[in-house]
């Protein structure tokens, strides 16, 4: 059983932070893993009236146990419409989703992304990762993008090894210069801090710091330059521990997403 | 003249010196052909698995994975062909989480990729070393939604769609089948991906009831199948359950394979398993975990995982049997029902597989 009573984790503080992304009413498009949280707990808390999408065709379902992967029967609970996948991807091209949440192996300074492998060659590779999957659409089509992830000088690099989803591309205006629709992704969030991206060059920027993480933590574990905000940079607001007892009783009781590895 | 122009920056990232290769996914005419070519009378089409494997996959077909990862996926299916021996299929995973095994073991010597792992479970350590080991050409990168629409373009009956997905990403350097085009409705700057129609050569498609015709009823989520359906030169269907006609007729209503494009019926209870049958059962979490975490570890293990798991075993209910038998499969109904919102909710902690924890229970 959890230990209900101690400090919210790194992972459980990601859980909360991606949840304050989720705006009620709204339609959320949801991927496997923290995403699933982020969007139960914010049904359970303060967006109740969220409809969440999954990839595989599941929308809308009743509130069950936490999905382990967006073909789960729980992505589909009594679903009122279930979609194909070319559907379910087209509405986030034709405007009917307003945010996506997607993972990341490697996020570079514009916010691109890379699933795929990670060294130089693409045949002989350091590691073959999973590839796009609904990373790329999610990235090319969705108004808004929300990255989350863990911060290390390797997972945050000035490029990706391979760009498996356009973030702002290669900032500025040319990630609209290139036909995608969409923001592009608006938010980083990682162990140490909220990101941004600085409107006019579209370069990584620090929106919070979580509560004892100083910039230059963040700034070590970063293999660019961190934009820093004007004046003092805010701090991340943290899970209260009413959220942090939803949390932890029922949206991820068994601590599947939302427990290290070591605990 | 060469019929298709593939991306030639495409075809030197990945080392295709022979497009042949690539040629019969996007050739419609032969599709069509094959089409047209089918039995039209309403005959009987039942067989056994072993037999639908043997005359409707070839050495060197284009194989799609149908379902969505765990889900209504028919690697039952797949172990036949795994068994038979079938040599240099092509596979295009998407959704994929286990074409690695068959690359492995011989069976599928090309992929066309859009997700290699099981999500939560983890990346797939095998395919990364059968990628380095040379082991496994790929012809294409894709994203879900990419192929997804290459499908639906085939069952909507065009030569291809535009499209937003993949714009300007590296999967563009490593697919030589699509092309970055100016919308040709606008006068303005308006890039868009073509992508070509793709028709498989044989695809597998696993349902809930079908009739001896070939009319096949799917619940739950549809993924690519009626698009992959529609477009497949040769089609077999594998169901839990062989139904009277009237029984699709009056109370099947929705998600329908026409018998038309159906070659092959099979009747396959857990033709899913180890996956999850929306409605019948639910997953095998510990066989999946086993997979990744030990199956998948070394050449070693994964010859001695698939020795227990598919060469041993002559049908899928040896699998079940191994899986923990009656008592996994009434476990995983009970799973199934209340995923799906239809008993009680229960508890579905389980333990994980760990190399110190293997049953013969395989939850």
């Amino acid at each position: 059983m959890r230990d209900l009573n101690a400090p919210a984790n790194p992972l459980e503080m990601l859980a909360y932070i991606l949840t304050k992304q989720i705006k009620d009413h709204k339609v959320v498009y949801v991927g496997t893993g923290l995403p699933m949280v982020a969007g139960i707990l914010a049904k359970k808390t303060h967006a109740p009236n969220i409809t969440m999408v999954y990839e595989s065709g599941g929308q809308d379902p009743i509130m069950g146990d936490l999905p382990w992967s967006v073909g789960c029967p729980l992505t589909w609970r009594k679903s009122p419409t279930l979609m194909e996948m070319a559907y379910s991807f087209a509405q986030c091209a034709n405007g009917y989703i307003d945010i996506a949440f997607l993972g990341f192996a490697q996020v570079d300074m514009y916010g691109n992304v890379n699933t795929h492998l990670i060294g130089e060659d693409f045949h002989h590779p350091k590691v073959r990762m999973t590839g796009s999957g609904g990373n790329n659409d999610l990235a090319s089509l969705a108004e808004n993008m929300v990255l989350v992830g863990l911060q290390t000088p390797d997972k945050f690099p000035e490029r990706v090894d391979f760009v498996t989803s356009v973030g702002h591309l290669t900032g500025g205006n040319s990630r609209r210069e290139a036909g995608l629709y969409g923001n592009g992704p608006i938010a980083v969030i990682t162990q140490w801090g909220v990101y941004d991206f600085e409107e006019k060059s579209k370069r990584m920027r620090v929106k919070s710091l979580h509560p004892g993480i100083p910039f230059d933590i963040a700034q070590q574990t970063t293999g660019f330059e961190l934009l820093k905000p004007e004046g003092e940079i805010p701090l991340t607001e943290m899970i209260t521990p009413e959220v942090l007892h939803i949390l932890r009783t029922e949206v991820d009781p068994r601590g599947v997403f939302t427990t290290l590895p070591a605990a | 003249m060469a019929k298709y122009q593939y991306d030639q920056e495409a075809l030197t990232n990945l080392k295709i010196s022979d497009t042949k290769v690539l040629d019969r996914l996007v050739d419609y005419e032969s599709a069509r052909a094959a089409h047209l070519a089918k039995k039209r009378d309403k005959a009987d089409k039942r067989m056994t698995l072993k037999d639908a494997i043997a005359k409707y996959v070839s050495d060197g077909d284009i194989l799609t994975d149908s379902g969505f990862a765990y889900v209504r996926t028919p690697h039952q299916a797949y172990f036949e062909i795994m068994r038979q021996g079938k040599k240099n299929i092509q596979m295009i995973g998407a959704p994929n989480t286990n074409q690695s095994y068959m690359i492995y073991t011989g069976n599928v010597s090309y992929s066309h990729n859009s997700y290699l792992g099981a999500e939560m479970r983890g990346i797939d350590k095998n395919y990364d070393r059968l990628l380095k080991d040379g082991r496994i050409k790929i012809l294409s990168e894709w994203s879900h939604g990419g192929v997804a629409l290459g499908f639906k373009a085939a069952q909507l009956g065009v030569p291809g769609v535009l499209s937003k997905q993949m714009l300007a990403s590296d999967i563009m350097k490593y697919n030589p089948y699509l092309k970055v085009v100016q919308n040709p409705m606008r006068e303005d700057n308006d890039p868009a991906v073509f992508i070509p129609a793709l028709f498989p050569d044989v695809s597998i498609i696993h349902c809930h009831v079908a009739d001896k015709y070939g009319n096949a009823y799917i619940y739950g989520p549809q993924v690519n199948d009626l698009a992959i359906a529609a477009s497949a030169r040769k089609l077999i269907i594998t169901a839990e359950e062989i139904v009277p006609e009237s029984d699709i007729r009056y109370n099947r209503q929705g998600a329908i394979i026409p018998f038309f494009y159906v070659d092959a019926v099979v009747e396959m209870p857990f033709g899913a398993v180890p996956g999850n049958m929306p409605g019948y059962y639910y997953w095998s979490r510990q066989w999946w975990e086993k997979f990744l975490r030990y199956g998948c570890l070394s050449y070693d293990n994964l010859k001695e995982f698939l020795d227990k798991w598919v060469f041993s075993c002559n049908d899928q209910f040896d699998f079940v049997n191994k899986l923990g038998g009656a008592k996994w499969i009434a476990e995983a109904r009970r799973q199934t029902k209340a995923a799906e919102g239809d008993n009680e909710d229960i508890d579905f902690s389980y333990q994980e597989y760990t190399l110190t924890h293997d049953t013969d229970l395989y939850y």
